[in-house]
């Protein structure tokens, strides 16, 4: 089995893909979320795309990277408040007597809008969707990477304790 | 059309087939998502009507039938989640018996029962777990959408 | 009102998810919000009980446009009976201290897909709450984090995984041959399906379930699984998750395909005798507690079945009482099992006679509707039948008890804390409880069993 040293990913070609990838790949997904109204898009596909990008840079740069970028950092806490804004969007309308999951303003109601952004709760639960998304596939390869860093030190500890008995324990 | 469907369907239902019947995890898992996928590709083939994107169809255009599209956005969200969560575990199982392969962990397996060493412990990570649980939310949410 | 019960437990699971669940005060915060979950559903079965059937069309969309919620008496009867098992095995755990953060959430998480499952009118529907009591019992099972879980849970994920696509693809099967997925209106297109696709999906949606429930020749998953996972787990995939199986026959067998369940009748009945002689032998000779337990649950759902195939309102009366004592059955032996110490053994004692179904305690009225339908349908084999299988059951509960009480001592004789023992008592005394006073419970399964439309009697 190949050591772990010799799956290196970080090739410099990959490195600047990722980076300059970073800024336009999450303008693409906001605009597949918000656009999604009058065209086709929607939260799912652009907190997958929004993930992607994130962990490209992951594997270019090394987990360590991840750690640096905030988006990644706090990506599981985004995930629940996207969560909690999904909940709150399908139960707040039932305190006031609407079914389950109504949405503001209601049909054939005029809606403000900007541009092709309409102002409607249906955008807020896709926003929702999109956080969701994003910190459950961000976060979820942190926490192996993570978890694979800290593995590897441990690895690292047994061999270095047995010396040269231990080279090829695993 | 609806032969091609079925013939893909079918292909898909048999690589998956065969990919679970291996002995190693991570063939095992890619036949499990295969499956999945020939699920979904069975949704869209349910459809009652077929024609344009059901988003803005122009005048007189037949159009797609929305509903299926929607019910494999789900099941997709669905399976992604699930094979997600199913590497979690193998590589779990990778961190505590270095192998992926199923006789080899059973025979892993026998040996921990007669020494009854819990060594695999310390290597499991918490961490995966806070995530993990997202899980079953994160299919919830693509049904509301 | 329908959206209470629903609204706590995601909320709450969605609040313990961020708590450290390891905590004792926490594991108790998610009991309680459980508990309040109990109380929802309890109310909203009372209203049911007195005004019919409730409805509601998510997003205020017409009805057959949007996803509808419908609860009915059946829907509430398997809501609370999960959710009660669920309490039990998640205060067990607490009180013998959690292993993981994510376990109190986790239960949550597996309570609000099993009550949304119940809650839902439409067949998608159905599937989504049904993936996430999955998801959730997929983890679950992987709680403890020995070598041996871990392959018990490999093992339940690949065969419920199987089984997950065999029930969506049925679904699709279902919305293009009736064109609808709300649960009211495929009943009234299905008898227009012709009979071969309509005959096809049924089959398809009735392994789905066999395989959730364990039943004779889709087995082979479960005593792997209920062996290699912690006793608390193992009370909630067989007092909660195992429901999903019932539930699903009920809602999909009785509700949507009457007609190819009356065609398959001779199928159930042969399938559930194997299930009963198969699982009694082999519970028989097997010796490890949890072993016996795994092929006594295998055996049990056989009765399940053979009150299927006779789905008339006395049968679908008699699968519902059933699979409820069989759940509390499961739970309180799962639980106490392992357990040292004469409260657990008692408790260990009453769920062993209820599973043998002796008069005192609930199971003698799952025995007993059994023998009534039986002999109500003149059938002499069946009466042999479950005799055998009942003799069966006495047989292996003894032998158990017998074993668990000749070698205490050659355990390490510590005798468990008063907690847990009382967990799995209280949970046994309402097995008691519904022998001594069964009139209440029987009322309700029988208000149950009238309000599901009758496709057919046999």
């Amino acid at each position: 089995m190949p050591t772990r040293d010799s799956l290196q990913l970080t090739g410099g070609m990959l490195q600047m893909g990722a980076r300059v990838l970073l800024v336009p790949g999450f303008i693409i997904a906001i605009a597949i979320m918000l656009k999604g109204y009058a065209d086709i898009g929607d939260g799912f596909s652009a907190g997958v795309i929004a993930a992607l990008v994130v962990i490209v840079q992951g594997l270019a740069f090394g987990a360590e990277e991840l750690e640096r970028i905030a988006v990644a950092r706090l990506a599981p806490l985004l995930g629940f408040i996207g969560l909690g804004l999904a909940y709150a969007l399908a139960f707040v309308p039932v305190l006031f007597g609407y079914p389950i999951l109504t949405h503001f303003p209601r049909m054939n109601e005029h809606a403000e809008h900007f541009g092709p952004l309409e102002f409607i709760t249906p955008v807020l639960f896709d926003v929702a969707v999109f956080l969701v998304v994003y910190g459950f596939c961000v976060g979820a390869m942190m926490a192996v990477s993570r978890a694979e860093v800290r593995h590897q030190r441990l690895i690292r500890r047994a061999r270095q304790r047995a010396g040269s008995r231990g080279g090829d324990a695993v | 059309m609806t032969l091609v469907f079925s013939l893909a369907i079918a292909a898909l239902f048999a690589v998956g087939a065969f990919l679970m019947l291996r002995r190693d995890l991570i063939r095992l898992i890619a036949g499990m998502i295969m499956i999945g996928n020939a699920a979904n590709l069975f949704i869209m083939a349910s459809a009652l009507r077929r024609g344009r994107a059901a988003v803005l169809p122009g005048n007189g255009d037949e159009m797609a039938d929305p509903l299926v599209q929607a019910l494999v956005l789900t099941a997709i969200v669905i399976s992604f989640a699930t094979a997600a969560m199913a590497l979690v575990i193998v590589y779990r199982v990778y961190t505590s018996h270095y192998s992926m392969d199923l006789t080899e962990l059973s025979a892993a397996e026998e040996e921990q029962s007669e020494r009854d060493e819990p060594e695999s412990g310390d290597l499991v990570e918490q961490d995966i777990e806070e995530d993990i649980e997202e899980m079953p939310d994160d299919a919830k949410v693509g049904v509301l959408a | 009102m329908i959206a209470l019960p629903l609204g706590i437990l995601m909320f709450g699971a969605l609040g313990s998810a961020l708590l450290d669940g390891t905590r004792r005060r926490n594991g108790w915060l998610a009991a309680v919000i459980l508990l309040a979950a109990i109380i929802a559903t309890t109310w909203l079965g009372w209203d049911v009980y007195h005004h019919g059937t409730r409805e509601m069309a998510v997003g205020g969309w017409d009805q057959g446009v949007g996803i509808t919620l419908r609860v009915d008496m059946v829907g509430i009867i398997f809501a609370v009976l999960c959710q009660v098992v669920l309490l039990g095995s998640l205060i067990y755990e607490v009180v013998s201290d959690v292993g993981a953060r994510i376990f109190p959430s986790l239960v949550l998480f597996l309570a609000v897909g099993l009550t949304g499952l119940t809650f839902t009118g439409d067949a998608f529907n159905f599937y989504v709450f049904f993936e996430i009591s999955m998801m959730a019992s997929y983890i679950l099972v992987n709680y403890g984090e020995t070598p041996r879980q871990f392959r018990a849970a490999f093992v339940f994920i690949t065969v419920n995984l199987l089984g997950s696509v065999l029930f969506l693809i049925g679904i699709a099967g279902i919305y293009h041959t009736t064109g609808f997925l709300d649960m009211v209106r495929i009943r009234e297109q299905m008898p227009l399906v012709q009979e071969n696709p309509a005959i096809l999906t049924a089959t398809i949606i009735f392994v789905a379930f066999c395989v959730k429930l364990g039943l004779f020749p889709f087995h082979f998953w479960l005593p792997t699984v209920y062996t290699g996972t912690r006793p608390a787990v193992a009370a909630m995939l067989s007092g909660a998750l195992a429901n999903i199986g019932t539930y699903g026959l009920i809602r999909f067998g009785i509700d949507i395909f009457p007609r190819e369940l009356e065609a398959a009748s001779m199928v159930l009945i042969v399938l559930g005798s194997a299930s009963i002689v198969y699982g009694g032998v082999q519970a028989l000779s097997r010796h490890a507690p949890a072993e016996v337990l795994a092929y006594s649950a295998i055996g049990q759902v056989g009765y399940i079945m053979i009150a299927l195939a006779f789905a008339g309102p006395a049968g679908l009366a008699a699968v519902i009482l059933y699979s409820v004592l069989n759940s509390i059955n499961k739970a309180v032996l799962f639980l106490s099992i392992s357990l040292r110490g004469w409260v657990a053994t008692t408790a260990l004692a009453i769920g062993a006679f209820s599973v043998a179904g002796i008069p005192p305690v609930g199971g003698f009225f799952g025995k007993f509707v059994m023998f009534d339908l039986a002999v109500q349908n003149e059938s002499l084999v069946l009466v042999a039948l479950i005799f055998i299988g009942s003799l069966l059951s006495i047989v292996y509960m003894f032998q158990m008890y017998r074993r668990r009480i000749a070698t205490p001592e050659l355990e390490e004789d510590v005798i468990d804390g008063w907690g847990v023992q009382a967990v799995s008592l209280v949970l046994a005394l309402s097995l008691v409880g519904i022998g001594i006073y069964p009139e209440p419970m029987l009322n309700l399964i029988q208000v149950a069993a009238e309000s599901v439309p009758k496709g057919f009697t046999p």
